[in-house]
């Protein structure tokens, strides 16, 4: 097998054995990036010399830890010193940070090996834009499809195996879509548990770090190096790590799942409209995944919350004033830097009154409380994802990320860990459910997807283009 | 979801409130999607008892 097609579980154990060196891996990606990318668009700044240097290092050296030898990617709003990070804007089209993201930092004393920057959506929200000096990247398992945001370049890039694993960030569900439009898992962890600092944040209070990953033990070896408190992240939470992988089972006997189907059965179009209705492809794809839980010996019962909108537009609402505030000053001297779509988007933010963000953020307060009860009588909650395939790229409007129902939003709202797992396919497309949990549960949440996971096979396809790729030896 | 539309002289005081300086594109693109703001800010109001409060919760630092 290719090296690049390995997990990271696998590359590591094939590192550590002596039958694999981090320079032949970082070379064989590199390789694929140069096949590849042209037409994916997932990497914005690809660091060829410098990963085949630090894999050099890391082959003379002894193990680092539990991503000793890895190569992976970083979404293009996570500060790296000395290279560029554009947060997908003009505006800093040349900024050259002085500091590392702490998280990259974490990641790279674990022996992790950077490939890259990655396309984002412009300030992890206005996308996609063809206005912007760089191309939106392209959904692997069909170009003309969109492969969701504002993550994209991780996503697309672990996708079509372009690096091992990635980071995103998450404010209304910028990991978890770019994972279900990919057919990848995508972490959004609990509000607090990995450092947001030297990330450019996009929402104080909504915004999140974690992983993209090919499986959910990447995915929890990814999270075992990311996780810590930070003193220096304002909102990081001093709350003890536990094994990540020891907590993975493959039964789920007598696990205690809900199951919140209101949301896209009911609210989705009652709210939002005949465009937000979930295909009949993803209905039965999402009882077919509660019918795996159940034969893993999980005990499913349905979980009525408040209407989805009142979520959603409390999450959306939050996100406008706070995004606004944040680049007000550019709005106003400098709007023309802006790429249209984060223009469009984020000047709506100028609208709102300050009685509208307390009521908002009292709104949060209201609806963290009833998903809390909620899950004091089950271990787990489940609830869909997007509710299809992804569309094609030129037809999102610059208004659909606002129109259209969210099932990711939620889970920022509440800042409860949320995992998005591939559950199916249509029409060639991934389609994806999400796992979520209580606060700093992450291990629940990777339990659960690692039990699906490893029930069936779909995390195993991989997207059309990985049969072209160069078989690097 | 159809929903009125604001006026033109409506919206051309909330926009010069936020100080903002629009093109006559951006000006009615804006105007067409303040909609989804106002059912935003709808959501949100509701009856509640005044101490129904957001949580302002800080972990004090150690060091």
């Amino acid at each position: 097998m290719a090296p690049t097609l390995l997990t990271v579980a696998e590359a590591s154990r094939e590192i550590a054995e002596g039958r694999l060196s981090p320079v032949a891996l970082t070379e064989a990606y590199l390789e694929r990036i140069d096949a590849l990318d042209g037409e994916l668009h997932s990497y914005v700044t690809v660091l060829r010399d410098e990963a085949v240097m630090a894999a050099r290092e890391l082959a003379a050296g002894r193990s680092r830890g539990v991503l000793h030898g890895i190569p992976i990617g970083l979404k293009d709003i996570y500060k790296t010193r000395g290279v560029r990070t554009t947060a997908g804007s003009r505006r800093y089209l040349d900024h050259i940070p002085e500091e590392d993201a702490e998280s990259w930092v974490k990641l790279r004393d674990a022996g992790a090996v950077l490939l890259g920057k990655q396309e984002t959506h412009e300030y992890a929200i206005g996308g996609p834009d063809f206005t912007l000096p760089f191309p939106p990247a392209r959904n692997p398992w069909n170009t003309a499809h969109y492969p969701a945001g504002s993550s994209s370049g991780s996503a697309v890039a672990v996708a079509a195996g372009l690096c091992a694993a990635a980071m995103g960030s998450d404010t209304g569900g910028s990991i978890r879509g770019p994972a279900a439009y990919n057919g990848i898992v995508g972490l959004k962890p609990t509000y607090g548990r990995v450092s947001r600092r030297g990330v450019f944040p996009l929402s104080y209070t909504l915004d999140h770090c974690g992983p993209l990953t090919r499986t959910v033990e990447d995915c929890a070896i990814m999270m075992q190096a990311l996780a810590a408190y930070d003193p220096h992240d304002p909102a990081s939470a001093d709350v003890p790590v536990p094994d990540y992988r020891a907590a993975l089972t493959k039964r789920l006997d007598r696990l205690r799942i809900g199951v919140i189907r209101h949301f896209h059965e009911r609210d989705a179009v009652a709210h939002f409209g005949a465009d937000s209705a979930p295909s009949a492809a993803y209905i039965a794809a999402f009882d077919d995944a509660c019918r795996v839980l159940e034969s893993l010996g999980a005990r499913l019962v349905d979980l009525q919350l408040s209407p989805l909108i009142d979520y959603v537009d409390a999450n959306r609402l939050i996100m406008l004033a706070e995004a606004y505030a944040l680049h007000e000053t550019d709005f106003r001297e400098r709007p023309h830097l802006f790429g249209h779509h984060m223009f469009a988007r984020i000047a709506l933010g100028a609208f709102l009154s300050a009685a509208d963000y307390v009521e908002a953020v009292r709104q949060r307060r209201e609806l963290c409380l009833e998903f809390a009860r909620a899950l004091a009588d089950v271990d787990i909650a489940i609830s869909a994802n997007s509710t299809g395939p992804a569309p094609r790229i030129d037809a999102i409007s610059t208004y659909s990320t606002f129109e259209r129902a969210s099932y990711t939003g939620p889970y920022n709202l509440t800042g409860s860990p949320a995992l998005s797992v591939p559950i199916g396919f249509e029409n060639g497309l991934p389609l994806a459910f999400q796992i979520a949990g209580k606060p700093f549960d992450e291990a629940g949440v990777m339990r659960v997807g690692y039990a699906f996971e490893q029930a069936t096979e779909f995390h195993r396809r991989r997207p059309p283009l990985a049969a072209s790729l160069p078989q690097h030896q | 979801m159809t929903e009125e539309v604001i006026s033109p002289e409506r919206f051309a005081i909330l926009v010069e409130q936020a100080g903002l300086r629009l093109t006559p594109e951006q000006f009615e693109e804006l105007r067409q999607a303040y909609p989804l703001v106002e059912r935003m800010a709808r959501t949100v109001r509701r009856p509640r008892d005044r101490a129904a409060e957001p949580a302002h919760i800080f972990v004090q630092p150690k060091e």
